[in-house]
């Protein structure tokens, strides 16, 4: 009769030992070549699974073997084929045998398999126990007499399974004396029961001659009293179990819960049946028993086997929240129908119409505060993340962040420091910085039907994908804003590039096209002027004069596109405008890094408008320049002593333009008598 | 003379070439990129070479380095970079040694004046351009050169460009004397080393001038600071 219990025991020796061994469990097997899921367990050995789960199979095949021969064969004798009516019943356990050899096969170390297993094992051997008792065939079996004075109290039998499920699931039992006692005090407890309930006898649903006082009657009640504490023991590992547990730990109960929480959904709508349509409690209850029998098995092995195979989070909240809002609308339509009835005191049809115009009033709010509330409770990583994110759009609609934030704020919303934001850009992608990346991995959103970014997370699995799907759509405007600055930004810049190249060009041209044809031109003349009179020959000097003229005016035109001596530097460049300046000018220029065309340019040209103008306006005397990198930036300041009062908004708007279309500032400061300054910031 | 030009533009290297030969030099090479420049100077040995500063391949300063290379292998031979416009990166260190001439390329349209710089530089004198010269005086004026009175500042200019006293004397209607007496003055403010050969002296002017304001060339202590300060103050006010 015991022999599943010394199965069971088996099991536990060979858990314990492996948390005593390792305290802190729950790290051991993942580096076994034969678990194909990640999945850490305080394990048992594979072929002791192996063994423990064929246990519970034959313990399963046994009755179920029995009643399916006695319905082939169709054997006389009434409690024969009794019997064979109940192989339905027997057989619905498979589903756990079935589900513990799967998760056997896939995780060969874990101990939910083989607890799966022995759930469906104990509850068909209960089963039978039952039937034999039930149909009077123990009459006909050996030892019949003790069989029958026991099988009363072996009604713990059906969740010893169960109970062992809890405490080992997922991941072994957990470290402590007192976990390791629930069983034995349980064993115990079933003993008080088979004591206090011998020679009792079930008839129907009721047993007959129990005890009703006396010592049995206190046996009775401590052995109650005990299973009860061992249930609730159960339960109380499962919850520290979570509450201490990792993410995936917390994921794999999740699925139970899910479970728990789509049989309660059954429940519910069985009841809404039973009561709307006065169906009988046997189709109310139905479902929620084979849910209880079929979901909880499916639950647990997923969970150990594939934990991130759908979005359980999402799914146990969405389940739990239409569970809730379900109960909430029935007993609202009950109330409804209630009260009005007792308003007009007889069934006119009002009380129905009243009551479905309320619930339907009541159930979309009630359901939307419900699915957030539960949503906070259950799913709290994915809604405090999601919300952080939509916060995030919201401010940058209101234009209180900037939409570059974005990755900080995804980083921080994903837990993950290396996650990184790519932006497409023609036919690649950018970064926030600009640096091109040919083709990288990564979670793509979609704007509009456009691919518009990609988010790369060190988090790679199935789970942290969906997760950051998620977010990443919370963040898709943020994100398609960024896209567009930063285009709008790099198409800015290719502009002034493209601007400066043509300048350069320009002025080659000037200097190479032009200028030469012209001294070419002049040089004939000079040969021809050889053979001339004097009269003519002075008209060559004329015209030779005139060409160099020319010559002087092209140089200088082309000086104004670009001057020739930036070539040289800024230094020598700004000397040469010193020489041209008619008024004295005072030159100061730091130590520079290396600049570029666009800088060069920029930077010159800011000095020519601005000393231009003071030259124009300010009735200056002295003009100063400085220039110098202050941290990187270059900073341009010219500076007269002329009448100042500039007006601020429109004086020096294309220098101003010039500045900014490089991304750099200008500030102009201009006190009516106290001179004009001009900063630029490039 | 026999000279060697390297010009990429057709139409200006033929009409040099055509006012060299009036003149009565012999142009014995007439080439359109550097490196053929190069190797015609290496192989006919001229007096002078005639380089445009920018030329191909690049089409940047390539005449400019050609010419460094031909100081460094054949330092006999005269140089004179013509350029459309002024433009020193790559020839900065060879402006104001001997043989060494850069002239904006309109200077051609003045026979006479061409033709005394191109005699100049293939003596192992120098020929800079006068809007280089202002340039580099204009830029240490506030500072260094203050204490020079206008008339110093233009014998000083044109020391620079390479012309002798008797050419300075010539052109600013003085006395050879007189220009003598100006460049005293002028190297004992500037705390120059006066020395007797024109082509020493072109380069410590120009290396004078030429150098970053910040950091003046090591002064020979000839003369007090203070002395020159003063005549400073007691000369005419700077321009």
């Amino acid at each position: 009769m015991w022999t599943p219990r010394g199965s069971l025991s088996g099991l536990f020796r060979g858990i314990g030992a492996v948390a005593d061994s390792a305290p802190g469990f729950g790290v051991g097997a993942g580096t076994d070549a034969t678990v194909v899921v990640p999945c850490e367990h305080a394990g048992v050995k594979a072929a002791q699974a192996r063994a423990l789960t064929l246990g519970a199979t034959v313990a399963w095949a046994i009755p179920v073997g029995l009643a399916g021969y006695l319905a082939v064969r169709g054997i006389d004798g009434q409690g024969w084929s009794q019997f064979a009516g109940f192989l339905p019943e027997l057989l619905t356990p498979g589903v756990c045998v079935v589900a513990g050899w799967l998760v056997v096969r896939r995780v060969p170390t874990s101990p939910t398999g083989p607890a799966l297993a022995w759930t469906g094992g104990c509850v068909s051997l209960a089963l039978a126990l039952d039937v034999f008792t039930l149909t009077g065939l123990y009459d006909a079996a050996p030892g019949e007499r003790s069989i029958a004075a026991a099988a009363p109290g072996l009604w713990t039998l059906d969740l010893l399974g169960l109970l062992v499920l809890l405490l080992v699931f997922p991941d072994g039992l957990r470290h402590g004396r007192v976990w390791r006692m629930v069983v034995p005090v349980y064993a115990v407890a079933t003993l008080l029961l088979v004591v206090a309930l011998w020679g009792t006898r079930k008839a129907g649903e009721r047993l007959e001659g129990g005890p009703t006082s006396g010592p049995r009657a206190v046996l009775l009640g401590i052995g109650l009293a005990l299973v009860a504490a061992c249930l609730v023991a159960a339960v109380v590992s499962l919850v520290l179990r979570y509450r201490s547990g990792d993410e995936v730990l917390r994921l794999r109960v999740r699925w139970l819960m899910l479970a728990g929480a789509g049989i309660v959904a059954l429940l519910a709508a069985g009841w809404v049946l039973a009561i709307g349509f006065d169906t009988s409690m046997d189709l109310a209850y139905g479902p929620a028993l084979i849910g209880i029998v079929i979901l909880v098995p499916a639950a647990v092995a997923v969970a150990i086997i594939r934990y991130d195979l759908f979005d359980v989070d999402r799914l146990l909240s969405q389940s739990a929240a239409w569970t809730i809002t379900v109960v909430t609308s029935a007993v609202v339509f009950g109330l409804v129908v209630l009260g009005v009835s007792e308003v007009f005191s007889r069934s006119s049809g009002l009380d129905l119409t009243a009551a479905a115009f309320v619930t339907a009033l009541v159930l979309l709010p009630l359901h939307r505060h419900v699915s957030t509330a539960v949503a906070r409770l259950v799913d709290r990583d994915r809604f405090v993340a999601l919300a952080e994110v939509e916060r995030f759009a919201a401010d940058v609609r209101a234009g209180r962040r900037a939409p570059e934030e974005i990755e900080a704020v995804l980083r921080d919303a994903h837990a993950d420091p290396g996650l990184r934001l790519f932006l497409a850009e023609g036919a690649g992608w950018v970064d926030l910085s600009g640096f091109t990346y040919p083709d990288p991995d990564g979670v793509t959103l979609t704007f509009a039907g456009d691919a518009i970014a990609r988010i790369w997370s060190t988090k790679d699995s199935a789970r942290a994908h969906r997760r950051l799907a998620d977010l990443s759509r919370a963040a898709a405007v943020p994100v398609e804003v960024c896209r567009l600055r930063l285009g709008l930004l790099a198409g800015r810049a290719r502009l002034i590039e493209a601007t400066v190249a043509e300048r350069r060009r320009l002025e080659r041209d000037l200097h190479d096209g032009a200028q030469q044809r012209l001294i070419a031109t002049g040089m004939r003349l000079r040969r021809l002027q050889g053979g001339l009179d004097a009269g003519r020959s002075a008209e060559v000097d004329v015209a030779v004069a005139e060409l160099e003229g020319t010559v002087a005016e092209l140089r200088a035109l082309a000086h104004g596109v670009r001057p020739s001596r930036l070539d040289d530097g800024l230094v020598p460049a700004l000397q040469a405008m010193r020489a041209a300046t008619p008024i004295p000018m005072d030159l100061d220029v730091g130590p520079l890094p290396d600049l570029d065309e666009v800088q060069l340019l920029s930077a010159y040209l800011v000095v020519t408008e601005a000393v231009t103008n003071s030259l124009k306006h300010a009735r200056a005397t002295h003009v100063g320049v400085r220039v110098a990198d202050r941290n990187g930036r270059l900073c341009v300041e010219v500076s007269d002593n002329g009448i100042g009062d500039a007006p601020v908004v429109t004086a020096l708007t294309a220098l101003r333009d010039r500045v900014e279309s490089v991304g750099g500032t200008v500030t102009i400061s201009s006190p009516s008598g106290g001179g004009t300054t001009v900063e630029a910031m490039l | 003379m026999r000279l060697v030009v390297g010009e990429d533009s057709m139409l200006f290297r033929e009409g040099l070439v055509r006012l060299l030969a009036d003149a009565g030099h012999e142009v014995v090479a007439a080439v359109g990129d550097a490196a053929a420049m190069e190797e015609r100077v290496a192989n006919l040995r001229p007096d002078l070479v005639i380089a445009d500063i920018r030329m191909p391949p690049e089409l940047e300063s390539d005449g400019a380095r050609a010419a460094a290379r031909i100081r460094d292998t054949s330092p006999e031979v005269g140089i004179l970079l013509l350029s459309q416009h002024i433009e020193l990166r790559d020839c900065m260190d060879m402006v104001g040694t001997p043989g060494f001439g850069y002239l904006l390329k309109d200077r051609v349209l003045h026979l006479a004046e061409f033709d005394d710089a191109l005699r100049r530089v293939a003596d192992g004198g120098s020929a800079i351009d006068p809007e280089i010269i202002r340039s580099l005086v204009t830029a240490r004026q506030s500072s260094a050169l203050e204490v020079l009175s206008p008339r110093e500042i233009e014998v000083l200019a044109l020391v620079a460009e390479g012309h002798s006293n008797a050419s300075i004397a010539r052109r600013l209607f003085l006395s050879e004397r007189t220009v003598m007496a100006h460049m005293r003055s002028v190297f004992t403010k500037l705390g120059l080393v006066e020395d007797g050969a024109t082509h020493r002296r072109v380069l410590a002017v120009v290396t004078f001038l030429g150098a970053q304001p910040d950091t003046p060339p090591a002064r020979a202590p000839m003369d007090p600071p203070g002395c020159a300060r003063s005549s400073g103050r007691m000369g005419v006010p700077g321009p």
